[in-house]
């Protein structure tokens, strides 16, 4: 037998016997099992449940009326229609409306001028004051589509009325309708848009925490045994401990990805529109490349608990990078640089497209293969780590 | 137990803090490190500009002044003129566009012949902030060529212009928001989430620090140093934690409010009284925790998972009252809610600190309550087990 092919098998064997000892640790650690299987089995459920009403609903608004008329009676009326405000009560003044919104009664303000009617009778335009509490977006926003379909509205109305009172016809209708559809999430419900991102975040960061709890806990060994850890395959080279590292990493992570990417969707009925083929493919590499990512940063953790300490508050930072809160288009060249090097950032960019809009594997093709290549960066910055590692 | 010797346990506590550059990271490098991130990254406040497109399939005159207006509209960038349906869709699933407007075939001759044609517009709503800026200047612009012809055929049928520009907007509801009128998206994450990070943090290194004492088997001279008061002990330990975390949360908040101009509608005394008692409260959930639980990688566990959890359970962006009730109320075991709702009262809102007087009462609830389950932690501290 050549002496190449010899080394090749050589080198096969010694990855899957780090594989295997790699196996063993996991089972037989406590915490990484938390870490591997308990939190990406629950966390996802923890969080489409506090999600999951989706929309906010009937936010209770006080109404000053000066006008006191029909037409002011009317327009109350349509406010209380929608789905988004509930007339919670009638107050004296302004005054007395800020009071109720101090307390955390109502979350809007609705103030009719005296001269409404008047106004409107008069041919002229008429203005009405609604002034929202802004401690969240969420309502804010609610208020302004709903009431964006009630100025509409009544607008539509009254012109009619004056028109019908001129004896212009204009024929029935607007003569351009519009019509808005909301792709992905077409119910524009907020466990819709936030969970595909977040169980994508999950798989990386639950991930990272067993890995580097791992390599704590193999770094404490060292410490006690002279710099070598009497657990690891003597003689193994470094790449083959890498690599059979992470392919113990990547297998266990392979049906959890199938449970989180495919069952709590659909359990949810959350949007779920693309081939399981398309983002299951997807998501494999960045399941090989956070498995790298993670045995790169175990450089950093010198002991078990350390995982704890310098992984868990970037998922709040990688929330953000991800774009799923602040669009990749809108930061600077420096935050989206930053995003770049990170797996969940191409992670969640292409499975929402996947998922949500129904992509395919191949219109996503630039996260994919982002994918790839920071499997490669992490792959060599992990090796680098372990060669320095004394071996046996 | 003498103040000399109160001194003896501080100057340890120093030593335990400076001896570790993994505190200095926890203590100063994230919580610091993460609020230049949000206001860098949030700098400019709203994502406007979104990367839109345009389907024109009338080419007529009106159809090119409609693209044309469209171009104009703050919240969205028209990016690309698509020839097809089909075309916008892939590249809405490729990423490169949020939305698109179309415009069917003969919209001119339709609108004018009174055909009530349908232009239509589509927004990407799985990025919210995007899908929804997107929809609004979608909105704007539909609703404007629909009236711009509503206007001309009235000035046709002999309505004066000015009357005709009443009628088509009679009525306007003007909608002015509370102490955030630019709807600066970072007013809002900013100083909610840098709380949520504080606390974690403080969550991780109060556990850290106490448990590594029981993990490095030091617990019994951390003990004897206090004359084995568990609460001097846990003050001896804690004080200078929170010394640094007051530092550096009041720095956080001279930050926003000071040289970043954040919205300060009340006084910036009651928010600093706030965080003064914000930070012990952190403390206090910890303590507790690791009381109750003092073993160091499940109180790590506990206290991770709420620190993260509080993110979405604070309800900094979805309202409590529409969470399911059972899952609402976690919200109130975490002080990062009551500073989140000082944080609205007083600096938002700007009113009176009366109606905030339960939030500040809440947070010096965490604070006493650890000590009623402290001899559980030294009953350990004085047996010390580590469990790996």
């Amino acid at each position: 037998m050549n002496s190449i092919t010899r080394h090749i098998k050589q080198w096969f064997s010694a990855a899957a016997k780090v594989w295997r000892r790699e196996f063993y640790l996991v089972i037989h650690d406590e915490g990484a099992l938390i870490f591997f299987i308990l939190l990406p089995l629950f966390y996802p459920i923890v969080y489409t449940v506090i999600y999951n009403p989706e929309v906010t609903r009937d936010i209770p608004v006080a109404v000053v009326d000066n006008s006191r008329t029909a037409g002011s009676r009317e327009l109350v009326r349509m406010m209380d229609a929608t789905s988004a405000i509930d007339i919670a009560g009638y107050a004296a003044n302004l005054q007395e409306a800020r009071s109720w919104m101090d307390n955390k009664d109502v979350f809007g303000v609705v103030v009719i001028p005296e001269d409404y009617d008047r106004k409107i009778g008069r041919g002229e335009q008429a203005v009405v004051n609604f002034y929202s509490d802004m401690s969240l977006l969420l309502r804010y926003r609610t208020f302004v589509s709903a009431l964006t379909d009630v100025q509409l509205a009544t607008g539509a109305q009254i012109r009619q009325e004056i028109m019908n009172d001129a004896g212009i016809s204009l024929g029935s209708g607007s003569p351009i309708n519009n019509e808005a559809y909301f792709l992905g999430d077409t119910e524009q419900g907020f466990a819709s848009f936030i969970i595909p991102g977040i169980v994508v975040l999950i798989l990386q960061q639950s991930m990272l925490l067993g890995i580097t709890l791992l390599g704590g806990t193999a770094s404490e060994r060292r410490r006690k045994n002279h710099g070598v850890d009497p657990l690891a395959i003597p003689g193994a080279p470094a790449s083959a401990t890498v690599v059979g590292k992470a392919m113990c990493y990547t297998v266990i992570y392979l049906p959890l990805a199938i449970y989180i990417l495919h069952y709590i969707p659909e359990w949810f009925n959350l949007p779920h529109e693309g081939s399981a083929v398309d983002y299951l493919l997807f998501i494999f590499p960045m399941l090989v490349a956070s498995s790298f990512f993670g045995l790169a940063l175990c450089r950093f953790v010198k002991e078990r608990e350390m995982a704890f300490l310098l992984i868990v508050f970037t998922s709040v930072m990688l929330l953000f990078l991800s774009g799923l809160t602040w669009p990749r288009y809108a930061m600077s060249d420096l935050w989206r640089g930053v995003g770049d090097c990170i797996p969940v950032v191409w992670g969640v960019e292409g499975f929402i497209r996947i998922n949500s809009n129904g992509g395919t594997l191949g219109e996503n093709a630039t996260p994919f293969y982002w994918l790839w290549g920071l499997s490669a960066v992490y792959f060599f910055l992990a090796w680098l780590y372990f060669r320095t590692l004394k071996r046996r | 137990m003498a103040l000399t010797q109160f001194k003896r346990l501080l100057a340890r506590t120093v030593r335990q803090l400076c001896s570790r550059k993994a505190y200095l990271f926890c203590m100063i490098v994230v919580p610091v490190g993460m609020a230049f991130f949000f206001l860098s990254l949030l700098g400019e406040g709203l994502p406007l500009d979104v990367p839109t497109a345009v389907v024109d399939l009338d080419n007529s005159t009106l159809s090119r002044n409609i693209t044309r207006n469209l171009s104009t509209v703050e919240t969205i960038d028209i990016s690309m003129k698509l020839s097809s349906f089909d075309e916008a869709m892939e590249k809405v699933r490729g990423g490169e566009i949020f939305g698109f407007f179309y415009i069917p075939e003969n919209l001119q001759r339709d609108a004018l012949a009174g055909n009530n044609p349908t232009i239509s517009y589509y927004s990407n709503m799985t990025y919210f902030v995007p899908g929804t800026l997107a929809y609004k200047g979608f909105k704007t612009m539909a609703v404007t060529a629909s009236g711009a012809i509503v206007q001309g055929k009235l000035v046709d049928a002999g309505v004066g212009q000015s009357t005709a520009d009443v009628l088509l907007q009679p009525v306007i509801i003007d909608l002015n928001g509370i102490g955030n009128p630019w709807m600066n998206y970072s007013y809002y994450l900013t100083p909610s989430f840098m709380a949520g990070v504080l606390e974690l943090m403080i969550f991780l290194v109060t556990v850290f620090s106490i448990c590594s004492e029981m993990k490095e088997a030091t617990s019994q001279q951390w003990l004897r140093l206090s004359n084995g008061s568990i609460v001097g002990a846990v003050m001896g330990k804690l004080l200078p934690q929170t010394v640094i975390f007051w530092i550096v949360g009041l720095f956080i908040n001279v930050l926003l409010y000071k040289f970043y101009h954040f919205p300060m509608n009340g006084s910036m005394l009651w928010l600093s009284v706030a965080m003064l008692i914000y930070v012990p409260a952190c403390q206090g959930f910890a303590l507790l925790v690791v009381s109750v639980v003092p073993n160091m990688r499940l109180a790590l566990s506990i206290c991770s998972l709420t620190g993260i959890l509080a993110f979405s359970i604070a309800a900094f962006s979805f309202p409590v009252q529409s969470m399911y009730g059972a899952v609402g109320i976690f919200s109130y075991i975490l002080p990062v809610r009551y500073y989140f709702l000082i944080y609205i009262d007083q600096a938002l809102n700007g009113i009176d600190i009366y109606y905030s007087r339960y939030y500040f009462a809440a947070l010096l609830m965490f604070i006493i309550i650890p000590f009623a389950a402290l001899w559980n932690l030294r009953r350990h501290a004085l047996k010390p087990v580590y469990i790996p």
